[in-house]
């Protein structure tokens, strides 16, 4: 607080009337001295003041305590007055007036993205899927499972013996897999389903599905059936159905911090395009323990490579056209969550037991 | 919807000779500023989880408004951002709360929606007063008038396609499976939802906005909002009508590149690759009208709803004027998404300050008599505190 004592004329408004008033300020002893008009001088602490971020456009206002607002026209001079006063900025104006500490600050967002996205959501969400009880995750797998049936799945049409006969295969393929008994719980059903045609799916509590459809297109391949089974249990062990919900959540709010109000259709890009980078990555997770689980029920994981082929047989011939081979080509852009199939192939052929230990 | 932003004029008025006298609005704020701004503010939020936000989001608040001049005087803001804080904190535990709810326990998401029924309709209004109250002009703060019950009654049918979908929907999930008959009866309840409801939605968006601009009061004036309902419905329709055009334009030159190939290169090729392309060109020709529709649609509608909402907007001694254009939105929205993707992102506060000034400058006030022998009303007594950043989180706090 030097003592210069530099005054600045300015105007006030008093907060009960429009009308602007000429005044004259000090800064004094810690206290800003108002003159108004030739007799009256208010005083008013330092710390009482709501002084203004100085910024390079716009113009000043001071809030004072009593609910009077000082209005300066002129920045420049402000700047210099209250510079001249001692009065300080908060570090943060500061950075924001340098060129160089914002982008600074902006590599640093983009570092603290970058990690988030890598490293942060992953971790999160798997903590967050993991911290869920039991008794929620089967609720939640018996209301999406209600809803799937209502809307997708009819009664299986296979004989009673094929289903128990499969199950009790996947059974002793889990048992030896989980030799101390502590696999994941699991419910496996049948359904009819020609609207999803050969598939399989998991929720959330150990629910699987697979349709009749896929068994059908699997029946004189049993081991193939166990593996792809061994896929879904992969998904109930890593919780990846709650995982999934809980990571498409953290990334729409990391879109919503970055851009704040952006429509709609802007913050729902990098959304789905997370989501399926995502599920690429759980696809892949599931796929090794599916191998694991083979491997330790004594079935060569390799028994997988006819589920890929068929499925992607059978695509074609759902296809519009199956006539040549340029037809495959699948297109550039698409964005499939499932790894490509060739890949998957390969890695089911190619799998040599890794680390056993599980 | 209307993607008018925090930063769409609030309220404000004027100066000297006893006759009626214009107020323009100019707008100072500027994009390489708000950059900094915007960027710094971004990496707080992010390294304190979102804890920042409130504070950031007063600073650009502050910064839009204290950039807003009317008559030559800016807009002060006011707000305590440690009180933002308090509501922002409440606000992140209702949010995560109904996200829980209807993700996890979808069958109690109607409880969710009721709760959310009852509170929001007030934190709407309370996020209006606050706002406001803490907006100043010359020194004197704005304030809102609205009532409660007015509150509930122009919010409250928003909800009800919702609570129609909970009433009717569920009857069906007692059957085992779905019959017919029970997927035809879904499909006429959803139907007859969504088709009522936009049949309705330009009424219902009329009494929203007779109650929004109803209820702002500077010193004694208090506006009122005068534009009938009948020119919502014909702003709805035209922009109807112009999003069409804009697709059958589109089409018709996407019919007509298709035809040229199809004379010309597709001859040479083979079978196989001659659907390649088409099944290549096909997509990428719907995801460009896609696109294209909200590109003019968008600004289209920006535009004249801004024009209707303020031009209808005046109290006793104070009238509002906007001669917002399409064309001119329509060319600073397309300018701005190009240079937003070219840079990634980064030109997004730019982009922001243009829209902003644009959409200000085009406005202007016309006042009667001498705004100095005004007198501040009374102020309320009331804190919302709460209010604010339940606009803020849901995205409500627009000129909806």
């Amino acid at each position: 607080m030097a003592g210069a004592p530099a005054s600045l004329d300015s105007r006030w408004f008093d907060g009960r009337s429009p009308k602007p008033h000429a005044v004259t300020l000090r800064v004094e002893a810690g206290e800003l001295l108002m003159q108004v008009g030739e007799a009256e001088t208010r005083r008013y602490p330092l710390a009482g003041v709501r002084w203004p971020e100085r910024r390079t456009h716009g113009q000043r206002q001071a809030e004072l305590p009593d609910g009077g607002l000082i209005q300066h026209a002129d920045a420049a001079a402000w700047d210099a007055w209250a510079q001249a006063c001692g009065l300080q900025d908060s570090a943060v104006v500061g950075w924001m007036q340098s060129w160089r500490a914002t982008l600074m600050a902006l590599a640093g967002s983009v570092v603290f993205l970058a990690a988030a996205w890598l490293w942060g959501v992953p971790w999160l969400s798997q903590t967050l899927a993991h911290q869920v009880p039991d008794s929620l995750d089967r609720h939640v797998g018996e209301q999406s499972l209600q809803q799937l049936d209502r809307l997708f799945l009819r009664p299986s049409q296979l004989p009673q013996k094929q289903q128990d006969e499969l199950r009790q295969r996947f059974a002793s393929a889990v048992e030896r897999a989980y030799p101390q008994g502590d696999a994941p719980h699991w419910e496996l059903a049948f359904h009819a389903s020609p609207v999803l045609g050969a598939n399989a799916f998991a929720l959330p509590g150990g629910f699987m599905v697979m349709t009749d459809e896929l068994v059908l297109l699997l029946k004189d391949q049993p081991d193939a059936l166990v593996g792809v089974l061994a896929h879904e249990l992969g998904h109930v062990a890593q919780r990846d159905g709650l995982d999934m919900v809980v990571r498409a959540s953290l990334i729409s709010a990391l879109v919503g911090v970055v851009l704040g109000d952006a429509s709609g259709f802007l913050a729902t890009v990098p959304a789905t395009l997370a989501t399926q980078a995502y599920s690429r990555d759980t696809e892949r997770r599931a796929d090794a323990h599916a191998a694991r689980v083979l491997h330790a029920a004594g079935i060569p994981p390799s028994a997988m490579a006819v589920f890929f082929e068929r499925m992607l047989a059978e695509a074609d011939s759902d296809g519009p056209s199956k006539d040549d081979e340029e037809d495959r080509v699948s297109l550039p852009i698409a964005i499939g969550s499932h790894p490509d199939h060739a890949e998957r192939i390969r890695f089911f052929r190619e799998w040599r037991g890794e680390d056993s230990s599980r | 919807m209307a993607q008018q932003d925090d930063f769409a004029p609030t309220v404000a008025l004027a100066d000297e000779p006893a006759t009626a006298q214009a107020l323009d609005i100019r707008f100072t704020g500027s994009g390489s500023e708000y950059f900094r701004i915007w960027i710094v503010n971004l990496l707080l939020t992010l390294v304190t989880f979102t804890l920042y936000a409130p504070f950031a989001r007063a600073r650009r608040i502050a910064y839009f408004q204290n950039n807003t001049l009317v008559g030559g005087d800016p807009l002060g803001f006011h707000a305590d951002p440690w009180k933002m804080f308090r509501g922002y904190l409440l606000m992140l535990l209702l949010g995560v709360g109904y996200w829980a709810v209807s993700n996890f326990l979808p069958g109690l998401a109607w409880i969710a929606l009721l709760v959310f029924m009852v509170l929001w309709p007030a934190l709407w209004r309370a996020s209006l007063q606050f706002r406001l109250r803490n907006t100043s002009w010359r020194g004197v703060r704005l304030s809102f008038a609205g009532d409660l019950k007015s509150a509930y009654s122009a919010m409250l049918p928003f909800f009800l396609p919702a609570l129609a979908f909970v009433l009717f929907l569920p009857e069906v999930t007692e059957d085992e499976e779905m019959s017919t008959e029970a997927a035809r009866f879904s499909a006429i309840v959803f139907g007859t939802v969504v088709l009522g409801f936009s049949l309705l939605m330009p009424w219902l968006l009329a009494r929203l906005k007779r109650y929004q601009h109803g209820g702002y009061v500077f010193a004694e004036q208090r506006t009122a909002f005068r534009t009938g309902t009948g020119r919502f419905y014909g702003l709805f329709l035209k922009t109807g009508g112009v999003s069409l055009l804009v697709a059958a334009v589109a089409a018709a030159l996407f019919a007509l590149v298709m035809f040229v190939l199809a004379r010309g290169m597709f001859t040479d090729m083979a079978a196989g690759q001659r659907r390649v392309l088409v099944t290549l060109l096909v997509p990428v020709a719907l995801g460009v009208i896609y696109l294209l529709i909200p590109l003019v649609s968008a600004p289209y509608f920006g535009a004249r709803f801004q024009d209707l909402l303020w031009n209808g907007t005046r109290s006793e001694k104070i009238r509002f004027n906007s001669a917002l254009r399409f064309r001119s939105l329509f060319r600073v929205t397309l300018v701005n998404w190009l240079l937003i993707v070219v840079t990634l992102g980064l030109y997004w506060p730019f982009a922001k300050v243009r829209t902003a000034r644009l959409k200000l400058e085009a406005m202007s006030l016309a006042v009667d008599g001498r705004v100095d022998d005004w007198l501040a009303s009374a102020q309320q007594a009331g804190k919302g505190v709460l209010g604010d950043a339940a606009g803020d989180f849901f995205g409500m706090d627009m000129g909806l």
